[in-house]
């Protein structure tokens, strides 16, 4: 079982920023999160430490490097007493470059913590700022080598390109910095404009200009070019590594394994059964200090009192499910697998939709599997909307 | 006059949309005590919903009321409601003929409409007594004495003493009760005589047919007696003879003078058409009432099944409401690039409006609307004459020798400030003036002889849009007349689709080309390749767009496990794939059909 556990503090939000986090929460604020955030993890040991064996731990956020590193201490204090924490498991932390300081670093790998990802975007300073960053190039290298020097060996580095005003020129030149420094593991997002984000309200108000599709799918497919030619693998549609460092976490995403999702608004899929977590700040804290959950446990339906949202899936949501998620991966899927789940071939159950969009050059079936062409991780949401 | 005509009073309300005439019945109704407040829906005779949501009055609904008038005498008022609109003309001429007189409203903040105007013709030509009332006289823009002063000039008739009433605050309508019965002539009428009844409207009944409301002009109708419709040549027994009052009540029989209905194992309506002359078959009238006609349709368009819906319930629709409309026609045709449709006819555009919300309402049907036609008379080299009322049908151009189109005679009222823009648009619209007189200071009325074609091409939105909505409009069919007309075909990905097919004049061609050329440039979403929307005269185009191929369309990320978010997102994509009609390679959405029809403000 993976865990996540979102840390939903930052200290400034981006302008491209939509995920669950808040700015400028008082110290008894993040003290009382942090407290539920132990009642949640206590709540699910009782049932869950015996069965389910946690081989990936993810913190992410928001901005968990933000804050101070005592406190994600006594989490992984937790974490270690309420499961059974695998001890090769893969455990990794969410890091902005101006949040993290060489105590921190050594102070995650005491705690066990194996793999950082970094917050990095991009190498070129303007573009920083335009994303609402709080970092510069030079805190991201410096901080990089500090993390080298401290004994981590396996770092990912988060880029972002179809930035408006970005060129293929600066883009490639951040790819091949960034390459340089031979992290484990890239990932790369094609910028979305999400609603609520100030970079929407600008697109809204005309102050902002999406970048064109033509440049965006260059930048695109230049750096699934050059990433191959400097020995990583391209798994998944936003994500390289080199041989070995996939990110297991995410993985389980993309392979419908099961995930427990501690904190803020965080998502679970254990055994077929989606919930989700409240979203309010002061709801989550609530539960944890009235909600008497060890008593109500059995008497409820709900899998979890700080849930908001739960759904069994079907059989033909898990399907669905599967191809959506599954097909992700540049292997995409692997017909026995699906045989083996679901004790239905693929090709019985879609075999014309699968047909028509080979046709349409948007995926390519072997004998074993079927996955995206180039073309169609362009274009995923085409096929992918068939089985919704 | 028989002693039971003297206390009868037959009229109508004639108004312009919105001058307040379905308020007022609903307070005639109410005061005379036949329904209670409490009882009342907003807008009693208007009794379809789409009516009451418009505040328009499409088919025609009669009450018989009971007053008690201060001379101590018990009035029957029988309460005709008239459709208020330029396409329903037929209808209001046949209801005005079963009146003796007409409650004219005209609102005291706009004064005198074409609408009005060309209900008071119609009613003076049917010779009713015409009582003039000014309604609205609570708002504060009200100017009761302009609109007096307006009745007066315009019109033609005395104003001076019309009552000054609110029908939406109650004022005034006890007075115009008693105006009523002072002024609207009884009825008069031989009871003894051969039986003559007009019909002047029908509807269709799940139960017991077409019912069938009538004035009696002479003679009476009974139950058992063999009628004949004097113009179908039909005959039926009657069932039932009743008043409204304002559920059916049966009664013994209908005299001369009286209005009611009557039921006679009538199948559809178009079996009893308005206008037609009803007497009995064993003793009939020597001569028919005057004014009946046959309705023709004006405007023609294809009502096809959407994506996904089944034609045969778009039939059994089309059906159910043509047995309750007489004027609406349909027939199969069908469509290359939508299939197996209808064609069908209707009076004019807001007939066409009507029955299309019906079907996608009332029915909860998908349908596709294709633009409307009006019928072209081709004239071919050989001299032969074809009536064409679908683009599609066009022979082709070396064959024809000429082509003719129906011109109407628009009368259009309007402030006189929007004169010069409303003076363009109907040159636009190729509108040849034929002159233009102020009927007061303020307000111009202009005639203009025009293409019908160009009529229903949005004419009533545009002008309601240039005059903020003080603009009004009439118009009738005066004939056929020769026009250098082209069809406008529009290619999608090279393929003609035949349902956006219409027939143009050559001088509006290019414009109106570039026009739809843009709009489906809007609406056609990106696909995987690029899709060019072409306009063509023949084998020339005119015009060119391109929708550009997108190349992009994955969500980079996946949020922390949250696959219900991508699925959310997923599933408005797929929902809008459903709303899609194919043509060839290319999806089309079901509004571009009516898009490209609406008039563009920005244009």
């Amino acid at each position: 079982m993976g865990l996540y556990i979102h840390i939903p503090f930052c200290m400034k939000k981006c302008n491209y920023c939509d995920f669950l986090s808040f700015v400028g929460v008082p110290q008894e604020q993040s003290d009382a999160y942090f407290q539920t955030l132990l009642q949640e993890i206590d709540y699910f040991s009782e049932d869950y430490r015996n069965i389910y064996y946690v081989d990936t731990v993810f913190i992410g956020g928001g901005t968990p490097s933000l804050i101070d590193s005592s406190y994600i201490s006594k989490l992984m204090d937790a974490v270690r007493t309420g499961f059974e924490v695998d001890k090769n498991a893969e455990i990794s932390i969410e890091t902005n470059p101006k949040t993290v300081t060489k105590d921190k670093l050594k102070e995650y790998l005491n705690l066990g913590i194996n793999r950082l990802s970094m917050g990095a975007q991009s190498c070129d300073d303007e573009l920083l700022r335009y994303l609402g960053r709080v970092h510069t190039t030079d805190d991201f290298i410096k901080n990089y080598i500090s993390a080298r020097e401290c004994g981590f060996k396996n770092i990912n580095i988060d880029l972002i390109f179809g930035i408006p005003g970005q060129t293929l020129a600066v883009w490639k030149y951040t790819l091949n910095q960034v390459i340089g420094l031979c992290p484990e593991h890239i990932s790369f997002y094609s910028l979305q404009l999400e609603e609520g984000t100030k970079f929407y309200s600008m697109l809204q108000k005309g102050t902002l200009t999406e970048t064109d599709e033509k440049l965006d799918r260059s930048m695109y497919s230049y750096a699934i070019k050059l990433l191959s030619k400097s020995g990583y693998v391209h798994y998944e549609i936003s994500n390289a590594a080199k041989n070995g460092y996939q990110c297991r976490h995410n993985l389980k995403y993309w392979s419908m394994e099961d995930y427990l999702g501690l904190g803020l608004g965080a998502h679970s899929f254990i055994e077929g059964t989606r919930f989700s977590n409240v979203i309010s700040l002061e709801q989550y804290v609530n539960i944890g200090k009235e909600y008497k959950y060890k008593q109500k446990k059995m008497t409820d339906e709900s899998i979890s009192p700080f849930s908001c949202w739960q759904h069994h899936n079907t059989k033909e949501d898990n399907i669905s499910d599967y191809l959506i998620t599954v097909m992700r991966k540049t292997q995409g899927i692997q017909f026995d697998d699906f045989k083996n789940r679901f004790g239905i071939g693929l090709e019985q159950l879609y075999g014309n939709v699968l047909r028509k969009y080979q046709n349409q050059g948007l995926i390519e079936i072997s004998a074993d599997r079927v996955y995206f062409t180039e073309k169609g991780m362009d274009l995923a949401n085409i096929f992918l909307a068939e089985f919704v | 006059m028989n002693s039971y005509q003297q206390n009868i009073r037959n009229f109508c309300i004639i108004a312009h949309i919105d001058h307040g005439k379905s308020t007022l019945a609903d307070r005639i109704i109410e005061n005379t005590g036949l329904v209670s407040h409490r009882e009342m829906k907003e807008q009693f005779l208007d009794n379809m919903d789409l009516e009451r949501e418009r505040g328009i009055t499409i088919k025609l609904q009669t009450t018989r009321l009971s007053y008690k008038a201060k001379d101590g005498n018990e009035y029957i008022f029988n309460l005709i409601d008239t459709p208020g609109h330029v396409d329903f003309t037929y209808e209001v001429s046949r209801s005005l003929a079963a009146c003796e007189g007409a409650i004219l409203i005209v609102d005291a903040t706009q004064g005198v409409e074409a609408q009005t105007l060309a209900n008071v013709y119609l009613a003076l030509d049917e010779n009713l007594e015409i009582l003039p009332v000014i309604n609205k006289i609570d708002l504060p823009s009200a100017r009761p004495e302009d609109a007096i002063k307006e009745i007066e000039e315009v019109i033609g008739i005395e104003a001076h003493d019309a009552p000054l009433i609110s029908a939406k605050e109650g004022i005034g309508i006890d007075e115009l009760l008693e105006y009523i019965v002072n002024r609207v002539p009884a009825p008069k009428g031989d009871p003894e005589g051969k039986l003559k009844a007009l019909i002047f409207d029908s509807y269709y009944d799940n139960y017991r047919g077409v019912v069938v409301y009538t004035r009696v002009f002479d003679g009476s109708i009974k139950k058992g007696d063999i009628i004949r419709l004097m113009n179908t040549k039909k005959k039926y027994e009657v069932t039932e003879v009743g008043v409204y009052s304002p559920g059916p009540v049966p009664v013994s029989k209908l005299s001369a003078g009286e209005v009611g209905y009557i039921c006679a194992s009538i199948k559809q309506v178009s079996d009893a058409r308005v206008g037609d002359t009803i007497t009995l078959d064993n003793d009939p009238a020597s001569e028919v009432l005057p004014g009946y006609k046959k309705v023709q349709p004006m405007v023609y368009c294809g009502i096809y099944p959407a994506e996904g819906e089944k034609y045969e319930n778009v039939r059994d629709a089309l059906e159910k409401l043509q047995v309750n409309d007489a004027a609406f026609l349909f027939e199969p045709e069908t469509s290359t690039a939508l299939g197996f449709g209808f064609r069908c006819g209707f009076l004019g555009l807001l007939h066409m409006e009507i029955i299309v919300e019906r079907l996608e309402r009332e029915f909860d049907l998908g349908i596709i609307t294709t633009s409307p036609s009006v019928i072209y008379k081709v004239v071919l080299n050989d001299g032969t004459e074809e009536m064409i009322q679908n683009p599609s049908n066009l022979p082709s151009p070396t064959m024809i020798d000429h082509i003719e189109e129906p011109i109407v005679k628009a009368d259009i009222m309007i402030p006189k400030e929007y004169v010069g823009s409303i003076m363009e648009l109907c040159q636009e619209r190729r509108g040849k003036m034929l002159n233009m007189e102020y009927i007061t200071e303020n307000r111009v009325s202009l005639h203009y002889e025009m293409p019908l074609n160009e009529v229903i091409y949005d004419f009533f939105d545009a002008l309601k849009s240039k005059t903020r909505g003080y603009g009004s409009l009439d118009y009738e069919f005066i004939r056929y007349q020769k026009s250098n007309l082209v069809k406008l075909d529009i290619l999608l990905n090279k393929e003609l689709v035949d349902a956006f097919s219409m027939i143009v004049h050559e001088s509006n061609a290019y414009s109106r080309g570039r026009f739809v050329c843009e709009k489906l440039k809007e609406i056609i979403p990106p696909h995987q390749f690029e899709v060019p929307i072409q306009a063509a005269i023949g084998q020339k185009v005119i015009a060119r767009e391109t929708v550009k191929a997108y190349r992009k369309d994955v969500l980079a990320k996946c949020y922390g496990g949250d696959i219900s978010r991508k699925r959310k997102l997923l599933e408005k994509q797929k929902e809008g794939k459903k709303r899609m009609r194919q043509f060839g390679s290319v999806e089309v959405p079901q509004e571009a059909f009516t898009a490209v029809l609406k008039y563009d403000d920005n244009k």
